[in-house]
């Protein structure tokens, strides 16, 4: 079965497993060193991503090096960030009316 | 306030959260007036707003609908309501309309959209969950948002590294 990229991201321990990986490439142990959690969790996470193809392996000797996929990532963020700014575009503007109707509220009241 | 976080928590949805600085009943108002839904719901810079009919009943219809101020290029969305709660809920479907087909198609099966209001010492909560028919609607939902040629300022990892 094919994984979900977005749900993929959307758990908070596999983001902060991005955000670790992308400073460098880093071993399952390393990377469990970070985590209030067991090796396993760390390596399930890891095998999400994987098979999102958001990180890929490497065999250095006889460790395993796990790195992040810059491009892919990338890509997933902007796609996340236009749908963000057109919400924010929408709210923003909803901001503005949202003043003006509670300054009208407090000037009825007065009345 | 801060501004609205987009997250994807399942395959089909979409979750936007943002929190506003009005009680829900004025928030309930710009959400389900018409006249007030024109000037904040108007998706982005240069598009207005031409069609907004709007249901508070369950089963009633909705219908609205964007224009380009500068081309004339339209979509918009239809639906009806499956769940009106005052001041707390509104659930309904939603079908892209793509207007002079510029947008593309993007299937026939609706989307359930559900909008929950939540009020804490005067700031609103918000959050829109938009759950599509497919994975694959959910994609082409979201990817229309890439493509429309807005001026979009591309951020690079930062966001979600700092997340």
């Amino acid at each position: 079965m094919r994984r979900d990229i977005f749900q993929a991201i959307a758990d908070p321990t596999r983001r902060a497993i991005i955000a670790l990986i992308a400073l460098q490439a880093m071993t399952p142990n390393a990377i469990a060193e970070h985590f209030d959690t067991t090796r396993q969790a760390v390596s399930k996470h890891l095998r999400v991503l994987t098979e999102c193809e958001l990180v890929t392996q490497e065999q250095k000797g006889r460790e395993i090096y796990y790195s992040l996929e810059i491009d892919k990532m990338k890509e997933i963020d902007e796609w996340l960030e236009q749908v963000q700014e057109i919400w924010e575009g929408n709210y923003k503007r909803l901001d503005a009316l949202l003043a003006e109707l509670k300054q009208a509220q407090k000037e009825e009241r007065k009345k | 306030m801060k501004p609205a976080e987009v997250s994807t928590p399942s395959d089909r949805e979409v979750l936007v959260k943002r929190s506003f600085d009005a009680p829900v009943n004025l928030v309930w108002q710009a959400y389900t007036d018409p006249a007030l839904m024109r000037r904040w719901l108007t998706a982005m810079p240069g598009w207005s707003m031409p069609v907004c009919e709007m249901a508070t009943h369950v089963g009633g219809k909705y219908r609205w609908r964007w224009r380009n101020n500068e081309n004339g290029q339209e979509f918009g969305f239809t639906g009806e309501m499956l769940e009106v709660a005052l001041h707390s809920k509104i659930a309904h479907t939603q079908m892209y309309d793509p207007g002079d087909g510029a947008f593309g198609s993007m299937g026939g099966e609706p989307s359930i959209v559900t909008v929950t209001f939540n009020e804490t010492n005067g700031i609103t909560n918000v959050a829109t969950l938009i759950k599509y028919a497919s994975q694959a609607d959910r994609d082409a939902a979201m990817s229309t948002g890439m493509t429309d040629g807005m001026e979009m300022s591309y951020q690079s990892l930062d966001g979600v590294l700092a997340g």
